[in-house]
C-alpha cells in the first residue's frame, strides 16, 4: 500500500522536479550504502593529516589547504597524487598554476613507498606510478573554466575501457588563478569564483573523485592572515584545512578549519619524508 | 562517443550532448540554420561544427586525445624531460648545489635582499652565465634584461663577462678541435651582445613590456632568460590602491609563468625588502605583500650572516631549504673556495 502511495507521489512530482536531467532520485539509505561502498578515502601520504581527515581525502568532496608560503601545500599535494596511484585507485590529473610540479620530486616520493624492492621493480613500478600522474598548466580562469568543462564532458560520455579511471582532481593553487579577477569594482570575477566552485563540486560528486585544491593566505585585521578569496569561497570546499610551518624543516602542523563530519580546530602534526 | 573527440569547444559540445547528439552520423544530415536554432548558437558557430564533423568523417583519422585532456602530460615523460634539462650557473658552486645544478628553466625564481647585498650583481652575472656554450656546459642562449631602477652597468657588465671568459678557458685548458671551434664565440663583445636591455621608467610600462614579452621572444627564440631588476620599484609609491596592486601582480605573475613554460626559460625576479610587524616584534620580509610570496615557484634569500654573504633557500618545490654563502668579486659572484686556483687534467 505505501510503495504504490510513493511511486504515485514520486510520478506526479517529478515532471516538475527534474524535467531534463536524469538524476535519480535516492532515499537516505540508498545515499549511505552508496556513501559507504563508493565514496573511498584516497590516501594522502602523511600520517597525521591522514589521521585527522579519517582516512584521507573523501571521493566526492572537495578538500582545501590553505597556508602560509613554503608551509607544505605542494608537498601535500604530490604526495597525494603518489600515493593514491600506487594504492590503485586510479589516475591523477594535476592543475598546475605556478610551474610547482615537480616530476623529481615525486620519484623522491615513489622511492620511499617501498624501500625494500629490488632495483628492476623499483623502476618499473617509478614508471608505472609516473604515467599515471598527468599534469597540465593554467595560468588564467578562463583556462581552468574551459579545462574543467572538458574533464567533465570527457568524464560523462568516456566508457571505462580496461584503463584507469580519473579518481583525483588537484588544483594547485586554485587561488592564484581566482585572486586577480576578484575584488575590484564589477562582480564578474565572484560569479567565475563561484562557478568554479561549483563546476569542482559537480565534477567531485557525480563522477567520484576526490578534488584537492590549495589556497594561499592574506593579511587579516590585527596582522594576522586568513586564507585569501574571502567569505563566498568559505562555503565551497567541503574541509578546509590550515597548514602551519612547524619547528623542523620538513615538520608542519595542521588544524581542521571546516569539516563536514567532524568539529573543526582539531590540530594534527606531520612530517614530509626526505 | 564520437562527438567528445570534435574539435570544437566543450560549450557547444555539451549542448550537443544534452539535445541528444551523441554520434557523428546524426549530425550529418542537418541544415546549419536548424543546428543553430536547436543549440541556440550563432550561425557561424553551428557552420563550424558541421565542418568539424565533415572533416572527422572524411579524414578517418582516429584523434585519440592524450589522457582526459589534450595537452595533458604525464609526470614520466617529465621527469625524462627534466633530467636532461640544464641549469643556470650562478657563479657560486655552493649556490649552485643547494639549487640542484643553478636556476631551473620553466620556472620563476625570486631573489630578495637587503640594499648592497648583491642583487644586481647576480642578475647581471646570470645574464652572462646563461650564455656559456653548451660545450662548456652552458646553455649557450641569450639574455632579457628589464631594468626599473637603472643599476644595471655595461662596464660591470664587461667586467663579468670578462671573469666568467677568464674562468672557462682556465677550466677548459685542451685545444681539441671542438674547443677551438667556440673559443671564437667567446668574445667579451659577443656576450655584451646577447643581453636584450630594456629600461622602464613606470609600472605602466612595466606591465607593458611584460605583455610585449610574448611576441619579443617567439621573434628571438634563443633567449633562454629573463630578468627583471626589481619587480618592486614602481609598485612600492604609485599605487594607492593596495587591493589592486595584488591584483595586478598577481596577474603579470601569472604571465611570466607561462611565458616561462611555453618558451621554456627561467625567470628571475629582484626583489627589496621590507618591514613587518608580526609577533610583536618588526622583521625584514620581502616587499610587495603576502600574496606576492606564493606568485614564485623558487624564492631566495640574500642576507649577511655576520660579515658574510650568504643565500638562503626559502621555498622551493623540488629542493631541500638550505643555505650556502658566496662572494661578490671584482670578476663577479663567486663561491668562498674558489679563489685558490685548481689545475683541471682534461
Amino acid at each position: 500500500m505505501m510503495d504504490t502511495e510513493e511511486e504515485d507521489f514520486k510520478s506526479r512530482l517529478a515532471p516538475d522536479v527534474t524535467p531534463n536531467r536524469q538524476l535519480p532520485w535516492l532515499t537516505g539509505i540508498e545515499l549511505l550504502s552508496d556513501t559507504n561502498q563508493n565514496k573511498h578515502f584516497l590516501p594522502t601520504g602523511l600520517e597525521g593529516i591522514d589521521a585527522l581527515l579519517g582516512g584521507g581525502l573523501r571521493q566526492g568532496q572537495v578538500t582545501e589547504i590553505a597556508g602560509p608560503s613554503s608551509s607544505g601545500k605542494t608537498q601535500v599535494c604530490l604526495s597525494s597524487a603518489t600515493h593514491v596511484v600506487d594504492r590503485n585507485f586510479g589516475m591523477v590529473l594535476y592543475l598546475d598554476t605556478s610551474n610547482s610540479f615537480s616530476p623529481f620530486r615525486i620519484s623522491c616520493f615513489v622511492n620511499q613507498l617501498h624501500p625494500s624492492l629490488p632495483k628492476e621493480l623499483k623502476e618499473t613500478s617509478l614508471q608505472t606510478i609516473m604515467s599515471n600522474i598527468y599534469c597540465q598548466s593554467v595560468f588564467d580562469i578562463f583556462a581552468l573554466l574551459d579545462l574543467l568543462h572538458h574533464v567533465e564532458t570527457t568524464l560523462k560520455h568516456t566508457v571505462k575501457l580496461g584503463g584507469s579511471k580519473l579518481c583525483l582532481l588537484i588544483v594547485d593553487s586554485v587561488s592564484s588563478v581566482i585572486a586577480p579577477v576578484i575584488g575590484g569594482k564589477n562582480s564578474q570575477g565572484w560569479c567565475m569564483m563561484a562557478s568554479v566552485g561549483v563546476l569542482l563540486k559537480r565534477i567531485a560528486y557525480e563522477h567520484n573523485i576526490a578534488v584537492l585544491v590549495t589556497n594561499h593566505m592574506v593579511g587579516g585585521e590585527n596582522g594576522t592572515l586568513k586564507p585569501a578569496l574571502g567569505e563566498s569561497w568559505k562555503g565551497i570546499p567541503h574541509i578546509r584545512l590550515l597548514l602551519s610551518h612547524g619547528t623542523g624543516n620538513n615538520r608542519g602542523t595542521t588544524t581542521v578549519l571546516k569539516h563536514t563530519l567532524m568539529a573543526s580546530g582539531r590540530t594534527a602534526n606531520f612530517v614530509i619524508g626526505n | 562517443m564520437e562527438i567528445s573527440n570534435l574539435p570544437i569547444s566543450p560549450s557547444i559540445r555539451s549542448k550537443l550532448l544534452s539535445k541528444g547528439y551523441t554520434s557523428l552520423s546524426s549530425l550529418s544530415s542537418i541544415s546549419p540554420s536548424f543546428l543553430a536554432q536547436e543549440l541556440s548558437v550563432k550561425l557561424e558557430e553551428a557552420v563550424e561544427v558541421l565542418r568539424a564533423v565533415s572533416d572527422t568523417t572524411t579524414s578517418k583519422s582516429a584523434h585519440i586525445p592524450n589522457g582526459i585532456i589534450p595537452g595533458a602530460v604525464t609526470a614520466w615523460d617529465m621527469l625524462s624531460e627534466e633530467q636532461m634539462q640544464r641549469h643556470i650557473s650562478t657563479g657560486c658552486e655552493d649556490l649552485d648545489a643547494i639549487l640542484g645544478g643553478g636556476i631551473h628553466c620553466k620556472e620563476v625564481t625570486e631573489v630578495g635582499g637587503v640594499p648592497g647585498i648583491g642583487k644586481t650583481q647576480l642578475g647581471i652575472q646570470l645574464a652572462v652565465n646563461v650564455q656559456i656554450p653548451v660545450e662548456y656546459g652552458g646553455l649557450g642562449g641569450k639574455a632579457v634584461y628589464i631594468d626599473t631602477e637603472g643599476s644595471f652597468m655595461a662596464e660591470r657588465a664587461y667586467q663579468i663577462a670578462e671573469g666568467c671568459i677568464y674562468d672557462i678557458l682556465d677550466k677548459f685548458p685542451s685545444n681539441s678541435r671542438e674547443f677551438l671551434s667556440c673559443k671564437e664565440r667567446l668574445q667579451v663583445n659577443n656576450f655584451l651582445a646577447g643581453i636584450f636591455y630594456f629600461r622602464i621608467c613606470s609600472y605602466t610600462e612595466q606591465i607593458a613590456v611584460i605583455n610585449y614579452l610574448e611576441n619579443f621572444l617567439t621573434e628571438h627564440g634563443d633567449v633562454k632568460l629573463v630578468i627583471i631588476d626589481s619587480v618592486t620599484f614602481h609598485f612600492r609609491q604609485d599605487f594607492d590602491d593596495l587591493a589592486q596592486r595584488t591584483r595586478v601582480l598577481g596577474g603579470l605573475s601569472l604571465r611570466l609563468m607561462k611565458l616561462s613554460k611555453m618558451f621554456n626559460l627561467a625567470v628571475v625576479l629582484l626583489n627589496q625588502v621590507t618591514t613587518k610587524f608580526t609577533d610583536g616584534s618588526f622583521q625584514l620580509t620581502l616587499a610587495l605583500g603576502d600574496s606576492w610570496s606564493h606568485s614564485c615557484t623558487n624564492r631566495i634569500i640574500l642576507h649577511w650572516n655576520g660579515n658574510e654573504r650568504c643565500a638562503y633557500i626559502e621555498k622551493s618545490p623540488s629542493v631541500a631549504s638550505a643555505s650556502a654563502p658566496y662572494l661578490v668579486t671584482g670578476k663577479g659572484i663567486r663561491g668562498i673556495n674558489s679563489n685558490f686556483k685548481r689545475a683541471r687534467i682534461m
